[in-house]
């Protein structure tokens, strides 16, 4: 095609014009790849060390089955029990059938359900308040990666076996094999602590863990899920399914979509729970697409200055090829290829000096043992994206240009010698 | 049958608040394989003339046919397309593109019209160039050619699409005597050959002298349309014969013509 030639040679004939403009365009691809990825794995190692080992979608019943059991008048009774969303006066009964369900799902993970409550262990004249969490210990290591953080002691709990985490240890001064009193508190409204507990009893700790939040460290207690059935009398029931999606941003989609399925149970995703740490991410990403538009702005409008210059330049031979019989729209097209071009080469000279930024940052900025600051993940598909962008930019930017030459009158040019 | 390229009451106005008068009434009428010249004073309106008759400008009132076909009622496009098949275009700046080779740039029109070259096309061009005796430089950057050389590239340009018509403005205003006696016999020899009509502007009464046909245009009318043929030489000679040649065999003094 005449009109590619002509756009190619026109480039390369401006030699130090083109390539002044292409590292110009490069630069600022540069910082578009680079913002991109580092913000993108800055957020996902964010998310990560924050909702990664927990529950993505925490399932619960919705329904309060007091309200059918009891008589409606008596409402003092169904007011303190309705409460919590752990509240084991709404047991979640059906969970096997559900957990059956969703087990198909490709998009989950894990999924482990929970029997838990409240409750205090004492152990010689010190009571502490605790949360005991029933769980099917290898279910539940899918989500906590508890056995990869258990600092002491055996991967296993039982009905009178217990883990518990470091900063209970601590101030209890537990070891493995040491005893201690267990007591539920039930939701009954009853005064809380040891002199009223519901269901009490020995337990024996057979590890201790470590799971990298102090608020868990010092209050968690895992034991099996049918020692967390008995201890808060739920019979077969639990009190929620956690669920661990493979990409954590699926979750509140996919909550609202099961919800839509199961309209009973009440579907909570780790957005809805962290609404702080998600408007966190959601500003940190609106700021750095904001630069990411005035980068690839000003990129444009570089293309479009030299293609202006260019086509005044080039006047002559538009006027020429005017009289040589070319189409208006080919005299645009001309330059809307050279804006395309001036992207696309500009735009994969950026990428290349990106990856070499990244490069240079995680290894400038990486600890003594290596490791770089956060783990990043070079997404072809940010490159690809760069690409496609810049080179639409350039031909948008070269489109006044491109009207300009097309609008060119031959004869004022060849007059003009 | 009509007429090849006709000029029916033209008149060209440029300006808005000032007008300027370029052409008035013009009526023209050229046949095939004519050979012919437009003179006048600069600012006379030969150049519009020329611009009207190859379709670059359009004028302000009156129409252009062309083979009988009316151009005035053409778009931009149309009559874009229309240049590239009938007509050639020589200029006296000889406007090659310089980023292409001599080669390429008697291809130009061809790509124009067909988008890539055919191989006879391709052929067709190193014909024309060595024709026009630039063959040894057809692969050269049309900067590394010598002015003679480019102009002449210029002409096997405007044969390559084989038009009816080639309109040369000046062709010989900016080379050497040497060159300009070149580049006019080889126009003349390409009209007998190919039977293209040529309409040559010029200010230069010489070239004028060559061709069969003088039309010549004072403030933007026509004032004498004759064949030479019709003329006596010596009455050629007084309207047109640049007096160097008249002073080279002794017949007159140096006289200022006009």
């Amino acid at each position: 095609m005449f009109i590619w030639k002509a756009a190619l040679r026109f480039l390369i004939e401006g030699r130090s014009q083109t390539l002044f403009i292409a590292v110009g365009i490069a630069i600022g691809i540069s910082v578009l790849v680079f913002l991109n990825i580092l913000i993108t794995g800055l957020q996902q190692d964010l998310v990560n060390t924050t909702v990664g080992d927990s529950p993505h979608i925490v399932v619960t019943s919705r329904e309060d089955p007091l309200q059918s059991l009891f008589n409606p008048e008596d409402d003092i009774l169904i007011l303190s029990r309705s409460g919590g969303m752990f509240d084991t006066s709404r047991p979640f009964n059906d969970w096997q059938y559900v957990m059956d369900q969703l087990g198909n799902r490709e998009l989950l993970s894990a999924i482990s359900p929970v029997a838990e409550g409240s409750g205090f262990i004492s152990r010689g004249e010190k009571t502490v308040s605790i949360r005991a969490r029933g769980v099917d210990l290898n279910r539940a290591d899918g989500i906590y990666n508890v056995r990869d953080r258990l600092i002491d002691g055996d991967f296993v709990v039982g009905k009178n076996q217990v883990l518990v985490g470091i900063g209970l240890a601590e101030e209890l001064d537990l070891t493995p094999g040491d005893l201690i009193r267990l007591s539920a508190l039930e939701g009954n409204g009853g005064e809380p602590g040891p002199a009223n507990p519901s269901i009490a009893g020995s337990y024996s700790v057979r590890g201790i863990f470590d799971l990298g939040s102090q608020a868990v460290n010092s209050s968690w207690v895992f034991i099996s899920l049918e020692g967390g059935q008995s201890l808060y009398r739920l019979s077969d029931g639990v009190t929620s399914l956690e669920l661990q999606l493979n990409d954590v941003f699926q979750a509140e989609e996919l909550a609202r979509n099961l919800e839509k399925s199961y309209p009973s149970l009440s579907w909570s995703s780790w957005e809805e729970e962290n609404p702080d740490l998600l408007s966190a991410l959601s500003s940190q990403s609106i700021s750095s697409y904001v630069i990411q538009a005035f980068v690839l702005l000003a990129v444009a409008l570089g293309i479009s200055s030299v293609l202006a210059v260019s086509v005044m330049q080039k006047s002559k031979q538009i006027g020429i090829l005017k009289a040589l019989g070319i189409s208006t729209a080919g005299v645009s097209r001309i330059f809307l290829i050279q804006g395309a071009l001036l992207g696309l080469i500009g735009s994969i000279l950026g990428s290349v000096i990106g990856g070499f930024l990244l490069w240079g940052f995680f290894t400038f900025t990486a600890d003594e043992t290596g490791e770089p600051l956060f783990p990043i993940t070079f997404d072809p598909l940010v490159f690809i994206m760069a690409i496609a962008i810049a080179t639409l930019a350039g031909m948008g930017a070269a489109a006044i240009p491109a009207r300009r030459a097309a609008k060119l009158n031959t004869i004022e040019v060849i007059k003009n010698g | 049958m009509a007429n090849l390229l006709s000029l029916v009451d033209i008149n060209k106005i440029y300006g808005k608040k000032v007008q300027t008068h370029v052409l008035k009434n013009i009526n023209l009428e050229y046949e095939k394989a004519e050979f012919t010249s437009i003179i006048g004073q600069s600012g006379s309106g030969k150049s519009t003339l020329l611009n009207i008759l190859g379709s670059l400008d359009r004028p302000t009132s009156g129409r252009v046919y062309a083979e009988g076909k009316d151009l005035t009622t053409l778009n931009d496009d149309a009559l874009a397309i229309f240049r590239n098949q009938m007509m050639g275009f020589i200029f006296q700046f000889h406007y090659l593109l310089p980023e292409f080779s001599a080669l390429e740039n008697v291809l130009i029109p061809h790509w124009l019209d067909r988008g890539s070259a055919q191989a006879e096309k391709v052929t067709l061009a190193k014909e024309l160039l060595e024709r026009v005796g630039v063959s040894e430089r057809m692969n050269n950057r049309s900067t590394d050619l010598s002015g003679g050389q480019q102009q002449r590239v210029a002409i096997a340009r405007a044969l390559i699409n084989r038009p009816k018509i080639i309109l040369a403005d000046e062709p010989t205003g900016n080379l050497d005597s040497e060159s300009a006696t070149q580049v006019n016999g080889l126009m003349r020899e390409i009209n007998q050959e190919f039977k293209t009509t040529f309409i040559i502007v010029t200010h230069d009464n010489h070239i004028a002298a060559q061709c069969d046909r003088v039309v010549e245009i004072k403030d933007g009318m026509i004032v004498q349309d004759y064949p030479t043929a019709e003329k006596t030489k010596q009455e050629n000679w007084e309207n047109l014969a640049p007096c160097y040649c008249l002073q080279k065999e002794g017949l007159v003094e140096w006289k200022q013509s006009n």
